[in-house]
């Protein structure tokens, strides 16, 4: 060791697999450290001092009540001008309201369970598939996470979890395998995805791909045999059919992929992509009285977890109203604004 | 994977987005909620003051520059409240910090559980000797090991520069190390 004097409690308490080694975590980094500490017998109270700080204190916490929080949040919210509830219903409608809304969301489980499947077929390939409207969180064998967009679906052989198909859209956490060096594929229509250790999304929806990259290091290779290599907040579109490419820096300020989370994020988007977003994972078919309304942008999230919130929280950011009628949603201006 | 990460709430909550406002306040309300309560002993003022927080929080997103640390932003913002309003109960502005909290963050046995480094002490003199630790030291343990926050954040909360916080851990863990220490020696002694 030429740095000695470098082995202070800040380069121990910065060092991942040191912290591993406190923590009794990692069989490498355990044995690694055990015979580091038996070379440099000179540090050993250093060495204690950052493990007493790793593992410091457990305490129990203490967790304030759901209810106490919503009490404070419903008494907060009109003081500042944000009522979510419409407060001047009655009792009785309001009772109606949670009656139908413990059956739309009973009706929605059932649904779900019909639905959302998971199997495994003769050439033991698994496929994940999600129906309208659900979003699914998935570990995938080999620790890779990954969150399955509405009307998605990803599937992969048995022995290889590593080289996945990608219908839809879907956000991937990649976990690095450091030993092997091992990748990790995503194929698409239009294009492959090599990846090592990163979070990125990938979309496959209207006939293109976009990949948005987050973290780490990605290449793509496109079904024409070109290959590039992305950074982080870059977003790469491809379609096989136009065969046309653009790169460009997207603000991952304004998370990309936020459909994840239980929001829509929109930064500035028509009402016309908006809508497109809704049909492709409802299911649904939109109409406009205008062409004009299709431009109204919006920004802003937008609750996607139910349709109807949803639509309700579109119809007040652009001041229109949304119709909805045997799946076909009309967009029309709303007479009051 | 975390869902909501604190730069997608801060992005929804300045928008002025009642989901944006929901998310934050349903993420650090708790947590503020029991830091002001650990500070102040005063369920009361501690509601009021975060309650007022939160309304002046959201007034003032537009002024609000990029906040890189939002955690570390809104402990010490609410912690700066929170002393004002308890200066002002006590009818004495000049009353020092240290002066307002000094029996606060008092623990119970019972927030306390005992792992391996310690173990040889019961959980109700654990908290006495952490109770006897200078408010500093307390305030700095709480902040680390029960708010969870990084080092680099509590030294922003304290307003002390990185290399004490460290310090101060170093103390106060040594402390009780060492407490631990003699209890194992008294336990061999008595056995034989």
């Amino acid at each position: 060791m030429n740095n000695k004097n470098n082995f202070d409690l800040q380069y121990f308490l910065s060092d991942a697999s040191f912290e591993n080694w406190a923590k009794g975590l990692n069989k490498n980094d355990i044995a690694y450290w055990n015979s580091w500490i038996k070379n440099n017998p000179e540090y050993f109270e250093t060495v204690e001092n950052a493990k007493s700080i790793i593992t410091g204190i457990n305490f129990n916490k203490k967790h304030l009540d759901n209810d106490k929080i919503n009490e404070a949040l419903s008494e907060i919210l009109p003081k500042i001008g944000l009522d979510p509830l419409p407060k001047n219903k009655s009792n009785r409608t309001r009772a109606i309201n949670s009656t139908l809304l413990t059956m739309s969301a009973a009706l929605v489980l059932i649904l779900i369970s019909w639905t959302s499947y998971t199997y495994i077929n003769n050439n033991s390939t698994t496929i994940h598939k999600t129906n309208f409207g659900e979003i699914i969180d998935l570990k995938l064998p080999d620790g890779t996470s990954v969150v399955l967009n509405g009307n998605s679906e990803i599937s992969y052989k048995k022995d290889n979890p590593r080289l996945l198909n990608l219908k839809g859209e879907a956000y991937f956490k990649v976990k690095s395998i450091p030993s092997t060096n091992a990748k990790f594929w995503v194929i698409t229509n239009d294009l492959k995805v090599e990846v090592l250790g990163t979070q990125f999304h990938v979309n496959t929806r209207k006939q293109k791909t976009n990949v948005v990259l987050d973290e780490g290091s990605i290449h793509l290779e496109f079904m024409n045999g070109e290959v590039t290599k992305m950074i982080p907040g870059e977003m790469v579109t491809f379609s096989k059919d136009s065969k046309k490419m653009t790169h460009k820096k997207v603000d991952i300020a304004t998370p990309y992929a936020l459909w994840r989370g239980d929001t829509y994020a929109f930064n500035e988007i028509p009402l016309k992509d908006v809508m497109t977003n809704l049909e492709l994972t409802y299911g649904l078919e939109v109409q406009y009285t205008s062409n004009e309304l299709k431009e109204i942008p919006i920004s802003g999230g937008i609750p996607n977890q139910n349709l109807k919130i949803c639509i309700a929280a579109i119809e007040k950011a652009t001041g229109t109203r949304i119709i909805n009628k045997n799946n076909i949603l009309r967009v029309q201006e709303n007479p009051i604004y | 994977m975390e869902l909501h990460s604190d730069q997608t709430i801060w992005y929804f909550f300045k928008k002025g987005e009642v989901n944006g406002f929901n998310l934050l306040f349903k993420k650090y309300y708790p947590q503020l909620h029991v830091y002001g309560l650990k500070l102040s002993n005063n369920q009361e003022i501690t509601e009021d003051c975060l309650q007022n927080f939160f309304i002046q929080l959201y007034e003032d997103r537009e002024k609000q520059t990029i906040i890189n640390n939002l955690k570390a932003y809104l402990f010490v913002s609410f912690k700066r409240r929170l002393i004002k309003q308890l200066q002002k109960n006590q009818q004495n502005i000049s009353i020092s910090e240290t002066q307002l909290f000094n029996h606060n963050f008092t623990f119970s046995a019972e927030e306390i559980s005992i792992h391996q480094e310690i173990q040889f002490l019961c959980t109700s003199t654990l908290a006495n000797l952490i109770n006897n630790l200078s408010p500093r030291q307390k305030e700095v343990l709480y902040l680390k090991y029960y708010s969870g926050m990084k080092s680099s954040d509590i030294a922003e909360v304290m307003d002390m520069n990185y290399q004490s916080v460290l310090n101060v851990l170093q103390k106060a863990l040594l402390k009780l190390r060492k407490e631990s220490e003699n209890q194992q020696i008294k336990n061999i002694l008595k056995k034989s």
